[in-house]
């Protein structure tokens, strides 16, 4: 595994507003591999993403990427694509239109390749940008971020508003990119049956703070799901309930797997999916302890 | 290619697919003020060039392309002073066809139209213009098209008013003060580009 990550951030500290802000947010991604940024909406996801790309400030802290500093120099931008649920291109603009825009401004940009993902993806280069699809704009987008032969892809809510086949396409994209080592992909979302497939690690990110980072393995072995009367789970068990939902036929909630024995026979204890990592860390008002993973396991 | 020019193509490749509308607000003029040349080339200049000039604002902002301009590998400096750039492309492009139309229409009426008078109204044109974008620029970068794009029309038309008021300027007497207008005006947008890169090269 190459010793440069693909990104690292440190300590960063980044006010928003409206009391918002990132607090002490800290975790890297070896090269070569998938991370997915899972938070419910507001969470931070985005404002991390815009700090890590230097589209916004921040405070303190330190932010590393593809082995530079950030801010520095924009020929790091060579090597990023940017993918988001929305495109930022002209609406007006046809694709070919797309390619003749951008290509100035890249080194190494590949026209051939570029025609020959738009043809891959089903695009065609006379539609106007404006007429495609949620599916079809993530798809271009993709395209002119793998034209420019970027090292590291950026996806925003990529998957929201997308259908299960267009979802599954693009698990297939990230494969196809994945397979050169030097290719590592960053993949914020709040629909985590995506990261099941592809993420190698994950970041759980909770009110601009990361929550848990590490292998996934790892973070889905650290916790379990809870499941018991209302009289069985109470906050006096000593054991920390996560995000604790109660209803009157019982109560479910996430805890600490190194907690979890001492529950053994008097409730169900089973394995979280991600999904019911996230939902959980999503509902606790309070933060539970930062816990920050070694790579080591990942591999 | 230099980073300022390949952000002003891009700005009016931003603005391109619009042409149409654009090319029926200059004919909307040119009917209007088809029996006054001096208006048409007025209208031209003073009107549709800064029209012209604050359409990449309007059309980042619906296309959120300050999002691009932050994923490309271009400097956000030279992306305002592009801005800057774009905006005296367009005044001479209104320019030139403003001048042809007016003479075009001062043939049809038989009036005289040239000389003196011409370097006036392209002078004074040309001072207006650059106040105007002088002022709105900062505005339109700091806050978005959207948000003060009333405000940003209005104050620079209402400094012109007031300096004019104040100073007792007519057309007469600004014939007085016609070198001093242009070269005026080119040191008002220099420092308003110089300033807005400076004081925004950073993001958010």
């Amino acid at each position: 595994m190459p010793e440069t990550p693909a990104f690292a951030l440190r300590g960063v500290n980044c006010a928003v507003g409206n009391g918002f802000a990132l607090r002490d947010v800290g975790f890297e991604l070896p090269t070569g591999y998938v991370m997915g940024l899972i938070g419910a909406n507001g969470a931070g996801k985005t404002t991390t993403i815009r700090c890590l790309l230097g589209m916004r400030g921040i405070d303190s802290g330190e932010i590393e990427l593809l082995g530079r500093r950030v801010p520095g120099s924009v020929s790091l931008r060579q090597d990023v694509g940017v993918v988001l649920d929305h495109t930022y291109f002209v609406g007006e603009w046809r694709l070919a239109e797309v390619e003749r825009t951008l290509r100035p401004f890249y080194d190494r940009w590949d026209g051939a390749r570029y025609r020959q993902l738009l043809d891959e993806f089903g695009l065609d280069p006379k539609a106007r940008v404006k007429n495609l699809s949620r599916g079809m704009a993530m798809k271009l987008m993709i395209a002119v971020a793998l034209s420019h032969r970027a090292r590291l892809l950026v996806f925003d809510e990529p998957t929201s508003g997308l259908d299960p086949v267009a979802r599954a396409e693009l698990v297939g994209i990230i494969g196809d990119f994945l397979l050169d080592e030097g290719h590592s992909v960053l993949f914020s979302t709040h629909i985590t049956a995506d990261l099941d497939r592809i993420g190698d690690f994950v970041t759980l990110i909770h009110d601009g703070r990361v929550v848990d980072t590490g292998p996934k393995d790892e973070i889905l072995d650290a916790y379990r799901v809870v499941r018991g009367g209302p009289d069985e789970l109470t906050d006096l068990i000593g054991v920390e309930l996560i995000g604790a939902r109660r209803s009157p036929a019982g109560v479910e909630a996430l805890v600490r797997t190194d907690e979890a024995g001492l529950l053994d026979g008097r409730v169900l204890v089973e394995a979280p999916t991600l999904e019911e990592i996230a939902i959980h860390i999503g509902l606790s008002s309070a933060r539970p302890a930062l816990r920050t993973r070694t790579r080591g396991a990942a591999a | 290619m230099n980073a300022v020019f390949r952000a002003t193509v891009l700005h009016m490749r931003s603005v391109a697919p619009y042409r149409t509308q654009f090319l029926l607000v200059l004919a909307l003029m040119v009917v209007l003020d088809l029996r006054s040349p001096t208006g048409l080339m007025v209208a031209t200049a003073v009107i549709l060039a800064p029209y012209l000039a604050v359409q990449p604002f309007q059309i980042a902002d619906k296309a959120d392309l300050t999002t691009l301009y932050a994923v490309l590998p271009v400097t956000r400096r030279a992306v305002l002073l592009a801005y800057y750039a774009w905006a005296v492309v367009v005044y001479l492009g209104a320019l030139i066809v403003g001048t042809a139309l007016s003479y075009v229409a001062a043939r049809v009426e038989g009036d005289a139209f040239g000389g003196g008078q011409l370097t006036t109204l392209l002078t004074m044109s040309w001072a207006l213009f650059a106040v105007n974008v002088a002022v709105q620029f900062p505005l339109l970068i700091r806050f978005g098209y959207t948000r003060v794009n009333v405000l940003a029309t209005i104050l620079p038309i209402a400094l012109i008013m007031l300096a004019a008021y104040k100073l007792h300027l007519t057309i007469d007497a600004g014939q007085v003060w016609l070198p001093l207008l242009g070269v005026a005006g080119a040191a008002v947008l220099v420092i308003s580009a110089t300033l807005t890169a400076h004081v925004f090269r950073h993001p958010e």
